[in-house]
Order: C-alpha cells, then sequence, then structure tokens
C-alpha cells in the first residue's frame, strides 16, 4: 500500500475531489481502504449489493452488463483517477454492472461511513464533492445516449434493416 | 483539408466470459459488417409463402413472385434473387450465400444481397393507390392559390373510399349462387353469339347512325353524359366478374369499393393480386372475364337499339350506351394506352415483363435525356414500341371520342 502522502496525491489529481480543500481531502484519505485485484478477477457482480465507491489507482477495469449466456456488452473502461460504483452510495439498489479486472488493478474504497463523516466534518467540501459528481454524473448520462445511438447504428448495419423511407 | 471517407461503420464491444464461469474473460470488438455478413436470414416458415413463376419471351429471362400470405404483399424476384431467398434457411450466413453465388454464377454483384434484404423487408411490391403526375405537379405549384385549391379537392375526393376488405365470402356465395355458370363453356359460346348478333346489329345501324343520333333531341351532350353515368354502374359488373374469376381458381379476393382514381376518376375497383399466384391460364382468363362485361352489354343494347323506333330517344340512347361499352371493352383489352388495364397485364403475363410501363416510360425518359444505353436490344425495341404505339393510340382515341362528339352535335 502506498504512503499517506502518495494516496494524498493520488486524491488531488481525481476529478472528483479537485474542489476540497488538503486538510479536508487527508481526513477523507484516512477513511479509504486500498484493495487490489488480479488480472481477470470479478469484483462485483451485477446484481449483487454493496454500499461503496471505488477508485481506480492504478491498473483498468472493464464494466459488462449481461447480454445472453457467457456474452456481455462492454459498457465502459476504467483506468487510473477514474470511478464507479457510485450509485450504491445513495440508493442500495443491487449493482447494475460487473466490474472485472483488466489486468493487475489497485483500487481506493470509499464506503457510505466515510462520506457520512465528511459530510459531518466538512459540509462545505461534501458539497464540493456532490457538484463534482453531478457533472461526472451529466457527462455519463450523455455519453449512455451515444452508447445507445451507437448500438442503434450497429444493429441497423448489421442487420442490414431499411428504414429510410423512400 | 479534411478527409472524408466512407462513415466509420459502428462497433460493438463484447466480453465473452470462458466456458469454465471462472473468472477469465475475453474482450472482442464486433464491427457491424462482421456482423452483417455472418447474420443468418431466414425466410418465413415455408406455408407461409408462395412462389409462382413468369418465363419472358423477350429476353428469355425467368422472374418470380413471391407471396407472404400472412400478410398478402407480394414481391417480383429475379432468377439470382430467387435462387438467393432459397438459399436463407436460417442456418446459411450470408458469407456462405455470397459463396455459393458466385459458384452458381460465377461472380458477385456486391449490391444484391442488401438489395435484396431490403426488399424482402419492405414486402410492397404493389401499390394500390399510386401517386399521380398531376398531384406531384400541383404539389410543385403549391403556392399558387388555384393549384392548392385544385389539390385540396383532388385530396378531399381522394379520400372518398367506401370498400371492403371483407368481401371472399360475399364472392363465394355469389359464385356459389350462380356466377359459376359465367365460367362455364355454355357462358363463353353465349357470349360469342352475342358478340356476333351484337356486331351485325351494330353494322346495320351505322349507315342510320346520324338518324339514330338524333333520338337526343336538342341536348346531345346531356345525353352523352347520362349514358357515360349508367356505364359507370357497369363498371362495378365488371370487377365483379373479375371477383367471381378470382373465386373460380380458387384464390381470394381481398378487397372490393368504390374511389375516386387519382382524385377525380369515379371507379370500382377489386384487389385482384392474389391470381398473381394462379397459373398463366387464371390470370389470363380472370383479366379478360371483366371486360367481356361490356362486350356482352354493348351487344345488348345495340339489339335493343335495332328493336326501337327509328329517330326516338331509346334507340339513340341504347346506341349510344352499346358504343361506350363497346369502346370500354377494346379499351379494357388493349394493351397500349399507357394504363394498365386488363389488357396490359394479359400482354405483360405473355411477355413475361411485369414492369413494361415503367421500364418503357424510363427508357423514353432516358432517351429524352441522351442516357440511353448504346446497345439496342430487344428489350429496348419493345419499349420504344410500347411508347410510340401507345401514344398513337391514345391520341387516336381521343381523335376519335371528340369526332363523335362533334357528329353527335
Amino acid at each position: 500500500m502506498g504512503s499517506a502522502a502518495d494516496t494524498l496525491a493520488f486524491l488531488r489529481s481525481v476529478r472528483l475531489f479537485r474542489n476540497i480543500e488538503s486538510r479536508e481531502l487527508g481526513i477523507l484519505a484516512d477513511s479509504l481502504r486500498e484493495r487490489e485485484l488480479k488480472r481477470g478477477q470479478i469484483l462485483l457482480r451485477e446484481g449483487d449489493t454493496g454500499d461503496e465507491m471505488f477508485l481506480v489507482r492504478s491498473g483498468s477495469l472493464v464494466i459488462s452488463k449481461a447480454v445472453t449466456g457467457r456474452v456481455e456488452q462492454v459498457l465502459a473502461r476504467v483506468g487510473p483517477g477514474d470511478f464507479f460504483g457510485e450509485m450504491a452510495l445513495f440508493d442500495r439498489s443491487p449493482r447494475s454492472a460487473t466490474i472485472q479486472a483488466d489486468n493487475d488493478t489497485t483500487l481506493l474504497v470509499l464506503d457510505r461511513a466515510a462520506l457520512s463523516k465528511l459530510t459531518e466534518i466538512s459540509p462545505r467540501a461534501a458539497a464540493a464533492f456532490f457538484e463534482s459528481l453531478v457533472l461526472i454524473f451529466i457527462e455519463r448520462l450523455r455519453a449512455s445516449g451515444d452508447l445507445v445511438a451507437e448500438v442503434t447504428r450497429w444493429g441497423l448495419e448489421a442487420t442490414g434493416l431499411d428504414v429510410d423511407p423512400r | 483539408m479534411s478527409a472524408t471517407g466512407p462513415p466509420r461503420r459502428a462497433r460493438l464491444e463484447l466480453l465473452v466470459r470462458g466456458k469454465d464461469g471462472g473468472d477469465g474473460f475475453e474482450v472482442r470488438q464486433i464491427g457491424s459488417g462482421v456482423a452483417f455478413i455472418q447474420s443468418r436470414p431466414q425466410r418465413v416458415p415455408a406455408g407461409s409463402f408462395e412462389l409462382a413463376e413468369v418465363a419472358s419471351r423477350v429476353d428469355g429471362q425467368h422472374s418470380f413472385i413471391l407471396k407472404n400470405t400472412t400478410t398478402d404483399r407480394f414481391l417480383l424476384l429475379s432468377e439470382p434473387e430467387k435462387f438467393l431467398w432459397e438459399q436463407m434457411d436460417g442456418r446459411t450466413s450470408l458469407q456462405h450465400i455470397a459463396t455459393a453465388y458466385v459458384l452458381r454464377y460465377g461472380e458477385f454483384d456486391f449490391d444484391i444481397i442488401p438489395q435484396l434484404i431490403r426488399k424482402l423487408q419492405r414486402a410492397q411490391l404493389l401499390t394500390m393507390t399510386p401517386t399521380s403526375r398531376l398531384r406531384q405537379a400541383l404539389a410543385r405549384h403549391r403556392r399558387q392559390p388555384v393549384a392548392k385549391l385544385a389539390e385540396s379537392a383532388l385530396f378531399a375526393l381522394e379520400r372518398i373510399n367506401v370498400s371492403s376488405r371483407n368481401v371472399q365470402s360475399v364472392f363465394r356465395t355469389m359464385y356459389r349462387l350462380g356466377g359459376f355458370v359465367l365460367f362455364t363453356p355454355a357462358a363463353a359460346v353465349a357470349c360469342l353469339v352475342l358478340a356476333v348478333i351484337g356486331l351485325a346489329a351494330g353494322v346495320r345501324l351505322w349507315p342510320d347512325a346520324d338518324r339514330v343520333v338524333s333520338g337526343f333531341g336538342k341536348s346531345p351532350l346531356l345525353a352523352v353524359l347520362s349514358v357515360k353515368l349508367l356505364f359507370l354502374l357497369t363498371v362495378g359488373a365488371h370487377q365483379l366478374v373479375h371477383g367471381l374469376a378470382l373465386v373460380h381458381y380458387g384464390r381470394r379476393v381481398r378487397e372490393f369499393g368504390f374511389t375516386f382514381l387519382h382524385g377525380f376518376v369515379p371507379t370500382f375497383y377489386v384487389d385482384v393480386t392474389d391470381i398473381f399466384m394462379g397459373s398463366r391460364r387464371a390470370r389470363v382468363i380472370t383479366a379478360v372475364s371483366g371486360a367481356l362485361v361490356h362486350l356482352v352489354l354493348g351487344s345488348l343494347w345495340f339489339l335493343v337499339a335495332l328493336q326501337a323506333s327509328f329517330g326516338s330517344f331509346l334507340q339513340a340512347f341504347a346506341a349510344a350506351s352499346g358504343m361506350i361499352q363497346w369502346q370500354a371493352f377494346v379499351v379494357a383489352l388493349y394493351p397500349f394506352c399507357f394504363i394498365e388495364m386488363d389488357g396490359y397485364h394479359v400482354f405483360v403475363d405473355v411477355l413475361g415483363i411485369p414492369t413494361l410501363k415503367h421500364d418503357a416510360i424510363a427508357y423514353a425518359g432516358a432517351v429524352i435525356r441522351g442516357r440511353a444505353p448504346r446497345r439496342f436490344t430487344r428489350q429496348e425495341a419493345l419499349f420504344a414500341s410500347y411508347i410510340v404505339v401507345s401514344t398513337m393510340s391514345v391520341a387516336a382515341f381521343v381523335a376519335f371520342n371528340v369526332w363523335l362528339i362533334i357528329h353527335a352535335s
């Protein structure tokens, strides 16, 4: 595991924490746990329960959703500085996708208790965190719209379906 | 300067897990093009479609009519397209179908498969309400109030359509209650005898045509219009006989009704497209039987005219009705008039070129624009002949009717 200084330096590079002061970031860093994954290892499966979000410190992961049998659709790839699993922090719903390591990976785990602690100690830091989160949510929403369009185009091209009203 | 190439094909990223169910996986990128050639098109199950062959006597080519018996839609297929259709069994990929095509024909047209697939997906070969050129012209000049008014009026008239798609049982009952008699040898002989007698009556009346039409008195134009109105009702009988012919050959009458063709021609119609799946004999008899209604009625009117007293209104009316019925008989069976009537359908059926009018008009357009192919084959000769004879025929028909009205006036 990296030193506290390394972790703090890493958190400063994460967009989600960009507007949080060093002192508050230090408090948050103390609450984070580190988790190692081997290449190919599944972190969590679609339908699992949990209340943690993950920050990718090193390595990369593939986020996928079951399609049929052994086949899943790749929704996204995440790398250093990215985060995922944040929905479970808020809605307690089952995980919406499966996440597996594409190669050896190190994650930082932020759970609901750590977030509550940050909110309690520094509402201003929590507000900055949530604002960044909302902005990133909006980006992801737009990206998922693009993905739907790409998948639809793929379907039209792959089936030769003619929808041109001539 | 920006590079402009073909649009990027969409790619899908799929994660495929190992067979052992462990953590191992593989991510594959599948391009839509690869997916397309690996797809396995499956035609509708046997029993849900019918295939009938049409042989061309001009270029020796064979074409096929494919009918979806569930949706009642028809499709015209070339011989290679029929071959591809037969390969689409749900087990063979497009890649293998393409290979089979090359082995069979020794060449490959890269567009044929996508085009065929589009055709099969659309499956709308026959359009019952074609957009007329008049409507297109009016639409182009919509800014002018008169054109807009005319277009609105035609649109309103065109929407008048009294029809039923549930008529098969009615036609079956009519056939059972006596309609079948029309398709017996006795009916054919009676029709022939009536035609001869009617012709004889017409010939006897012709020298006294002036005296005959004088029976209309002082308003001949009004009388001719009333004759035309009565004639409209007989068009209904014409269509009824078409429907009975369908029943006679075990096919289905899909629709019967009344509408304003192109928005201004009042007419009855019957959907006889199911006869495409019958034999050529069935198609010819179905087409001719309707027209024979006008031959019979025309003969009867001439007989009435012959029996009526000379110069009476009845004689004039009967003679004019006989004339218009026989005109209708000739027009219905005459294939060269740019109208796809019964005779045209028989003609193209015998030739084996179901799209003759369309192709001929397209060829004429190409000639006018100087884009016609340099080779003048039998097919181009046929197209040119169709255009020339049809143009002359329409001109002659219009001239004859103008002469008739002027003479009657």
